[in-house]
């Protein structure tokens, strides 16, 4: 179902040529199984509720779909979808019906399961476990974010993208995605290792 | 130590951290530029990085970390969406959308007026069908029996005394009368002796 050169890709190499562009829009299903897994895990990170990250997974290509003769050529087939998601999980996040729901919602990711997925590799059980409870605070620290910061700090470490990119995404200017950048790796900084506070 | 990052003219603004260590600009650049697009102060930093075990050690433990953080986060969203059902196309898409679909309103317009249709049928047969004679002489006869109950009905209204209230015959007057006949019918049966 899911292509396995997905999570690898860079995204300035899913930008397409201009013709090649819009007949991959057209053909919607080779889009959904190209990008889907991209565009489903950030709005999973950004929300932390597999039900909205699912719904808005689908609305947003929908989305795509019936706004694809609007898409410019300005950016990758990627980064649109990404700008698609971000506005859709902004619209949800904005409604009182979500703030709501975000407190008694079973279906909200639980960090355990998320530790517990990390890699299994060579190394010794304490070097994993260390490496859960590593991811287990970056996840706590990244949910005391504040949504720019959140939302720039997930662009930029879970979907690779660059500098540039988020600003596109975001339609913020350079140098304040750099500084929500700074400002939220201080935090995780600080989460990750305390003690490079005590200097200050 | 690297007296250069100290001496920076903005190095105020940029809160170092620590005496003499990279600053929080600084860290954020290094951490969150990669390998293909170096930072654009990079060579500054990286040579403090380089001769700074403690700011070395600190990236390293960091972009570690964040990369745990990343493959951990791709794994799992990835299992999760195993479990959701596939982006259903629009052209595959069969939603109930009756504003969109026209085929729709055609359908329930159909249905109202077969609905409407059936009643008005049923009604007009029933109009068009003869009514059958006994029917008709029943309710001819009906008719009559009515009109007589009226009449009766008048008559006892217009009558002065009512039925019930009128008083009763005389029954000796009917005895007397008996008699009489009797009398009468012996002369007629001595006649026919004679």
């Amino acid at each position: 179902m899911v292509p396995e050169n997905i999570q690898t890709f860079p995204s300035t190499s899913l930008t397409l040529g201009a013709g090649a562009r819009t007949t991959s829009l057209d053909d919607l299903e080779s889009v959904v199984a190209m990008y889907q897994p991209r565009v489903f895990r950030f709005l999973l990170a950004q929300l932390r509720d597999r039900d909205a990250a699912e719904t808005l997974t689908q609305e947003t290509f929908l989305r795509a779909w019936t706004a694809r003769a609007s898409f410019r050529e300005d950016c990758s087939v990627s980064t649109w979808l990404i700008r698609i998601a971000l506005n859709l999980a902004r619209d949800h996040t904005r409604t009182g019906r979500f703030r709501f729901w975000k407190h008694i919602a079973g279906n909200a990711v639980d960090v355990a399961d998320v530790a517990a997925s990390v890699p299994n590799r060579e190394g010794s059980a304490e070097a994993q476990l260390i490496a859960q409870e590593q991811v287990k605070r970056i996840w706590e620290s990244v949910a005391d974010l504040s949504a720019r910061q959140r939302t720039i700090f997930l662009l930029r470490f879970l979907e690779e993208m660059d500098i540039p990119e988020i600003a596109a995404v975001t339609g913020l200017p350079l140098g304040t995605v750099k500084s929500h950048l700074y400002r939220a790796l201080n935090v995780i900084r600080t989460r990750h290792n305390p003690q490079s506070q005590e200097g200050l | 130590m690297t007296p250069e990052l100290r001496l920076q003219p903005d190095n105020t603004a940029r809160r170092p951290i620590g005496e003499g260590h990279l600053t929080e600009e600084q860290f954020g650049e290094l951490l969150s530029t990669s390998a293909r697009e170096p930072a654009a102060n990079g060579s500054l930093a990286e040579a403090h990085v380089q001769s700074c075990e403690q700011c070395a050690a600190e990236l390293t433990s960091l972009r570690e970390c964040l990369l745990v953080f990343r493959e951990a986060s791709t794994a799992y969203a990835d299992n999760e969406l195993r479990r959701m059902p596939q982006v259903t196309l629009p052209a595959r898409r069969r939603r109930f959308l009756p504003v969109v679909e026209p085929g729709y309103w055609v359908l329930a317009a159909a249905a109202i007026f077969l609905a409407a249709l059936l009643p008005m049928q049923v009604l007009r047969q029933h109009a068009a069908r003869p009514a059958p004679a006994v029917a008709a002489s029943t309710s001819s006869a009906t008719a009559e029996s009515d009109e007589a109950l009226l009449e009766d009905v008048n008559r006892e209204e217009s009558a002065s005394v009512p039925a019930p209230m009128q008083t009763l015959a005389d029954p000796t007057d009917t005895v007397s009368s008996t008699s009489a006949d009797i009398d009468t019918s012996n002369q007629t049966s001595d006649q026919r002796k004679d």
